[in-house]
């Protein structure tokens, strides 16, 4: 039954997979040689390759201080957003009088995308007195609906039995939330964390909204000012580019398998 | 007092079981509906008010009726990037059909598959504002890749413009955006190719349904959710779309890229125009939610709506 060929699989795949990466390998190159900048027609391997415009960066911008900025606020929001989340997920998998009105609201909070939301938001924050702080920039992603649903997924399939029988033990509910309940929620906290961690680190939109000084800004703001003041001109935007997603990339090959499973189960929870 | 019977007590020891399970519950869910009371609900009412109202943060609120909606009518960016919102949304189902191609394909039982996969993937969960740079780069008039090729090729004698270009500014965003977007489709269409049972194919195979009558008759038919899902995430990505167009054409040239989202981003933060901003807000709402629920029932109820910040 599977006796076709297999090369022109391979070949269609591999076409994908270059379309993929080519553009990793353009930017890289510019990155370590800068030689294409001016130069027409431009050389497909690098020639003389050197480490300059990676230290280049170092001296043009602050980039230690965007990046400390990019952790800080990815830690409290990720942070916040698990526990938050865990807690809501939780309380969700139990029965009370207003829950469907509960259920009901957090569904249509997953109708009003972020984008319809940034010039009240940036209001608010600023009566809050959190603009331009890491508060502020962590605060609307402190909880996300669609892993408040993972975690009740999660705790939905914990058998009944074994918490009743943690309850006849004796152990009270903090306990069981502690020992029974989160144990048994491992993969749904790995899933929380990187997607709260991808959306965080990689927030454009708000950050360019909430910072105003120069300490504030995150990687990807860093990143924009970066090609505004100098435009193509430089062979270090390029390795700069390079710094910002190195990071990531690694994060991702790491916990791919989470990062599919969350998105995946977070798409088809709905 | 009166010593209770055991049997009058166990009923207000119920009840106080039931008021501490309602405090532990309502104190769980108290953070995020904080958060979405503060960073959902409220801002959607305040755009309400604020597209009625004529209002700047130095001047007190003025009631302005539908002035800002009639504004609307004749303004002409509002137009334009509402035509380009359209068009970015309308790229999605593109995406989507090589995607279904590349899942089906990663799904045949080749070597190396997950190899594969993960090239496919790692451009979705990266930075889009390094997403953009990159293919700001590519697309260079002088030295990008996309130019060097079309002229040794010969496809073209002179370098095009790319992103300075009327005509082809909108496609080139469109490229990159699904670029990005390409490997999360496949994931989802991967997820739901495993989903099918492989009897159904046997049973097809055994009836003399040919692979190609196999695709349509047994996979698309059972797929449908999943490329419904597919085409709700990617149309709400294209409509939310932000950071990919900001940071690669800014809007420009002209007007030729904008789309809703840096519309109302410039008429709130560089315009101070937070009134008029609300009111496009508003209509982009109201848009979003009238295509999504199409959308929904299109699928059946089946497509349900995900967020990605």
């Amino acid at each position: 039954m599977y006796r076709y060929p297999r090369w022109p699989i391979h070949l269609a795949l591999v076409g994908v997979s270059l379309l993929m990466l080519i553009p990793f390998y353009w930017v890289l190159k510019t990155s370590v040689t800068g030689e294409n900048i001016f130069a027409y027609p431009p050389s497909i391997l690098p020639k003389s390759p050197h480490p300059f415009y990676y230290v280049d960066v170092w001296y043009y911008i602050p980039f230690a201080r965007y990046f400390l900025n990019s952790v800080v606020v990815s830690a409290i929001a990720v942070i916040a957003n698990v526990v938050f989340n865990a807690m809501a997920g939780y309380a969700l998998t139990r029965d009370f009088p207003a829950k469907p009105f509960v259920l009901l609201l957090f569904l249509s909070c997953m109708m009003v995308p972020f984008q319809a939301t940034i010039i009240p938001a940036y209001l608010i924050t600023g009566r809050l007195g959190l603009l331009d702080s890491y508060w502020g920039l962590a605060l609307p992603q402190f909880s996300t609906i669609v892993c408040i649903f993972v975690f009740k997924a999660s705790f939905d399939a914990v058998p009944r039995s074994l918490i009743d029988a943690a309850r006849i033990d004796g152990l009270s509910e903090w306990r069981i939330i502690w020992r029974v309940m989160m144990p048994l929620a491992k993969g749904a906290i790995a899933t929380n964390v990187i997607l709260a961690f991808i959306w965080s680190w990689n927030n454009f939109l708000w950050p360019l909204i909430v910072t105003r000084s120069a300490d504030m800004q995150t990687l990807p703001l860093g990143l924009a000012r970066f090609l505004s003041y100098q435009e193509d001109t430089t062979g270090a935007l390029y390795a700069f580019c390079i710094m910002v997603l190195a990071p990531g990339i690694l994060l991702f090959l790491l916990a791919q398998n989470e990062f599919i499973r969350g998105l995946t189960s977070g798409a088809t929870k709905g | 007092m009166a010593i209770a019977p055991a049997v009058a007590n166990r009923p207000h020891r119920l009840a106080r079981k039931r008021t501490r399970q309602a405090v532990l519950v309502w104190c769980f869910l108290a953070p995020s509906l904080a958060v979405f009371l503060l960073y959902r609900i409220i801002p959607l009412l305040w755009n309400v008010v604020l597209s009625f109202a004529a209002w700047s943060p130095l001047r007190p609120m003025r009631w302005a009726g539908l002035d800002q909606y009639e504004e609307m009518l004749h303004d002409d960016v509002f137009w334009q990037s509402l035509w380009n919102t359209l068009i970015f949304i309308a790229s999605a189902p593109v995406g989507i059909v090589i995607a279904l191609g590349l899942a089906l394909l990663v799904s045949s039982d080749i070597r190396g598959r997950d190899v594969y996969r993960t090239v496919i993937f790692i451009s979705y969960p990266l930075m889009t504002v390094a997403v953009a740079i990159i293919w700001r780069w590519l697309f260079d008039e002088r030295v990008g890749l996309i130019n060097y090729v079309a002229r040794s090729l010969d496809l073209v004698d002179r370098p095009i413009q790319f992103l300075n270009s009327f005509v082809w500014a909108l496609p080139s965003v469109i490229v990159a955006n699904i670029w990005q977007m390409l490997g999360f489709y496949m994931i989802i269409l991967l997820t739901g190719l495993q989903n099918i049972p492989p009897n159904l194919y046997e049973a097809a195979a055994i009836d003399g349904a040919n692979a190609p009558r196999r695709f349509w008759r047994v996979t698309l038919p059972l797929l449908k959710p999943s490329l419904f899902l597919c085409f709700v995430i990617g149309m709400l990505n294209s409509f939310t779309s932000f950071d990919l167009v900001y940071v690669m054409t800014g809007g420009g040239p002209g007007r030729a890229t904008e789309l809703l989202v840096t519309y109302i981003y410039k008429l709130g933060f560089s315009q101070t125009r937070f009134d008029y901003a609300a009111s496009v807000t508003i209509v982009f709402f109201v848009l979003l939610v009238g295509i999504t629920w199409a959308a929904n029932r299109l699928s059946g109820g089946n497509a349900g709506a995900v967020e990605k910040d």
